[in-house]
């Protein structure tokens, strides 16, 4: 795990995604930014967000593909209780990422299926 | 150690509860699956209905902050980010709970307060389970919550107050709204949170729903169509929505897996969101010592929820013999009557009727329970809405009220377009001259008296519906003024395009005043010179960019 300032170029979080500032709650808090990766390539984030909070920043629609049609699926409720979010987070397959913290160095992965335990095929 | 009282929830109903029994000497447990706490009032942005004692006016999240800081004083252990995922019957040394939060965790409690909410309705259609089609719930968690936004244009699917509410929210965003599409033939929601995203010129489309979503691996659109009498949609008028986000706001149902595993007596009641524990006046449920309150008991709102749970937790305490019994009676009395004046009206009627049916005995503590309950209806009451037209009519309400009778006033005058009797009153709370009168049942409609009212503003930005303006016909331009809440601020002497009621352009105007008090908590009041023939019809106006 490798600690970054806060004004590394390649962690300031403007994804289109963000919003920065806002009628009601005011501009965003600065919070510490970290870089995960998502399918192995680097992605930034915002501490103990959510992962899928964070993707859906980027754009990133689609979380895991069904077991039998390889249909894609996305972030439907937010508070953890549907489980279409699903992903393979650091080998560990069907993690809610609606409720999963955002952690440095973590690696997310487009879940197929029903996923697998320690998928091989990660950069190390 | 065995607590005198466990709370499953830590939602408004929840800490409610749990403050109302610690208050009493109750030791009190209260566990959450979410780190979050205030259940879905930590994701409301909106200025909450209700009155002084739910906190009315205030903004859900600031609820939600109060209430834990309330349920901490009072001796609350909360324990946040901890799903419960088995309870046990009592058989002689409490309830037991397991729950997991990174940790197994397993708590005895003599009584068991169960405040777990309710969860949205999915809605099924071609292309449904495409990424980008969402709960609006989901939304309001992500753009309030994580402030990140979900797309750049969306349909709302429901005008119940959830899809009016984060349709609102999503404006406030930044994110586009194409149309709000509703299947019944009327809003279903308040009128006034219909007037906020109307005036934001979203087009809610009665009597039309979502067919289909289409898009390579999300939604890149949808199709929407107008539905018959019979509720088959009309050939040829569908219409296709370039949306990357689809959001369903098509009702909620009661979380009861954990009463079911304590085999809680239910009843399927449709205006309570289903099926829904049955429970008595102290919400104990058929399980002597298990106690609900909130939307787990049947989907109501907030305000509701609070006062259900205080009920919860008093009768909780009072049966461990705790509290003054005379104290705790007297408070129970208030309680129901408070929650009388929330059922009151043509929204709460038809829950009001439904509770009784729930409870099986009216709702009061002076007629006995013999006096039986209303029979259950097969077809149960909807709330009858007033007609779709009202919001159309509200500026010839203004031309026909108290604005239109004293055109010589010097000065402007309050203009209330509160159409519904809905359970609000921070507008009499607000003004400091008595000029507007709610009285009781709280679900009257607000009067104002032209002669007492200083046309000061302060019930313009309390009011949570954003229904009032001032209007001042005393110069040779009128002026309108109006409660605005989007980014960019308003900024004194540009031109802008006034709108009417329904989001319609009616004339440029010069931005002459705009207001923003500490107290107004980040409402603008936002004054428009306009021509005399205008300030009956002008209501808001363009954000811009738009």
């Amino acid at each position: 795990m490798t600690e970054r300032s806060a004004d590394h170029p390649a962690t300031r979080s403007t994804a289109p995604g963000r919003i920065t500032d806002h009628p009601i709650l005011g501009p965003v808090p600065e919070r510490r930014r970290v870089v995960f990766y998502h399918d192995g390539r680097p992605v930034e984030a915002f501490e103990g967000e959510p992962i899928a909070a964070a993707l859906e920043a980027i754009g990133v629609r689609v979380l895991r593909t069904t077991a039998r049609r390889g249909e894609p699926r996305g972030l439907f409720c937010a508070i953890g209780r549907c489980t279409d979010c699903v992903m393979t987070v650091d080998g560990v397959p069907n993690v809610r990422t609606c409720v999963t913290p955002v952690r440095e160095g973590m690696r997310v992965e487009t879940q197929r299926g029903l996923g697998e335990w320690h998928p091989g095929g990660w950069p190390r | 150690m065995i607590a005198d009282i466990v709370v499953i929830g830590g939602g408004p109903a929840g800490l409610s509860a749990a403050a109302a029994a610690a208050a009493h000497g109750a030791r009190v447990t209260l566990l959450d699956e979410q780190t979050v706490p205030g259940g879905q009032l930590s994701k409301q942005i909106h200025k909450f209905f209700g009155s002084r004692e739910h906190l009315a006016g205030t903004r859900g999240f600031a609820i939600g902050r109060r209430l834990l800081e309330d349920a901490l004083a009072a001796g609350v252990d909360v324990r946040l980010g901890f799903a419960v995922y088995a309870v046990h019957p009592d058989t002689g040394d409490g309830f037991e709970v397991a729950a997991y939060g990174g940790k197994a965790i397993r708590l005895r409690g003599r009584r068991l307060i169960v405040a777990t909410g309710a969860s949205e309705n999915p809605l099924a259609f071609p292309g449904w389970t495409l990424p980008g089609v969402m709960g609006a719930g989901a939304v309001q968690t992500l753009v309030n919550l994580h402030r990140v936004r979900p797309g750049r244009r969306a349909l709302m699917v429901g005008s119940g107050n959830v899809g009016l509410i984060v349709t609102y929210q999503l404006l406030q965003a930044g994110v586009d709204v194409a149309a709000l599409v509703e299947a019944m033939p009327r809003i279903g929601g308040y009128l006034v949170h219909a007037g906020k995203v109307k005036r934001a010129g979203v087009p809610i489309l009665l009597r039309h729903t979502v067919i289909e979503a289409s898009g390579n691996r999300r939604v890149e659109r949808a199709v929407i169509g107008r539905l018959d009498e019979q509720g088959r949609v009309v050939p040829g008028s569908e219409q296709e929505l370039e949306v990357d986000t689809i959001c369903l706001a098509v009702g909620l149902s009661p979380l009861l897996e954990l009463l079911l595993i304590l085999g809680a007596r239910t009843a399927y009641i449709p205006a309570l969101g289903g099926h829904v524990p049955l429970h008595d006046l102290d919400q104990q449920t058929s399980i002597p010592g298990l106690y609900v309150a909130g939307d787990v008991a049947g989907v109501e709102e907030a305000s509701v929820a609070m006062e259900e749970g205080r009920l919860a937790g008093l009768a909780a305490a009072g049966s461990l013999g705790l509290g003054d019994p005379a104290a705790l009676a007297e408070a129970k009395r208030e309680i129901l009557a408070r929650l009388e004046g929330l059922r009151a009206g043509p929204f709460g009627a038809a829950r009001r009727e439904a509770k009784v049916q729930q409870v099986g005995r009216p709702l009061d503590l002076a007629s006995p329970p013999a006096a039986a309950a209303a029979p259950a209806t097969s077809d149960p009451p909807m709330a009858p809405a007033a007609p779709a037209t009202s919001v159309v009519a509200a500026p010839a309400v203004a031309e026909a009220g108290p604005a239109a009778g004293i055109p010589l006033r010097r000065r402007p005058l309050a203009v209330i377009e509160c159409p519904q009797e809905i359970p609000c009153n921070p507008c009499e709370t607000a003004c400091p001259r008595g000029a507007i009168t709610i009285g009781s049942p709280i679900t009257n409609l607000p009067r104002v008296d032209p002669a007492a009212c200083t046309g000061c503003g302060l019930c313009l930005t309390a009011c949570p519906g954003q229904a009032i303006f001032l209007i001042d016909r005393s110069g040779e331009t009128a002026k309108v003024t109006f409660p605005y809440e989007y980014l960019p601020p308003p900024e004194i002497g540009r031109t802008v395009t006034a709108v009417d009621a329904e989001g319609r352009p009616v004339c440029e105007a010069v931005i002459t005043a705009a207001r923003l008090t500490g107290k107004a908590d980040r409402t603008w009041a936002v004054t428009l010179a306009v021509a005399h023939e205008y300030a009956g019809v002008v209501r808001g106006m363009l954000r811009r960019g738009r």
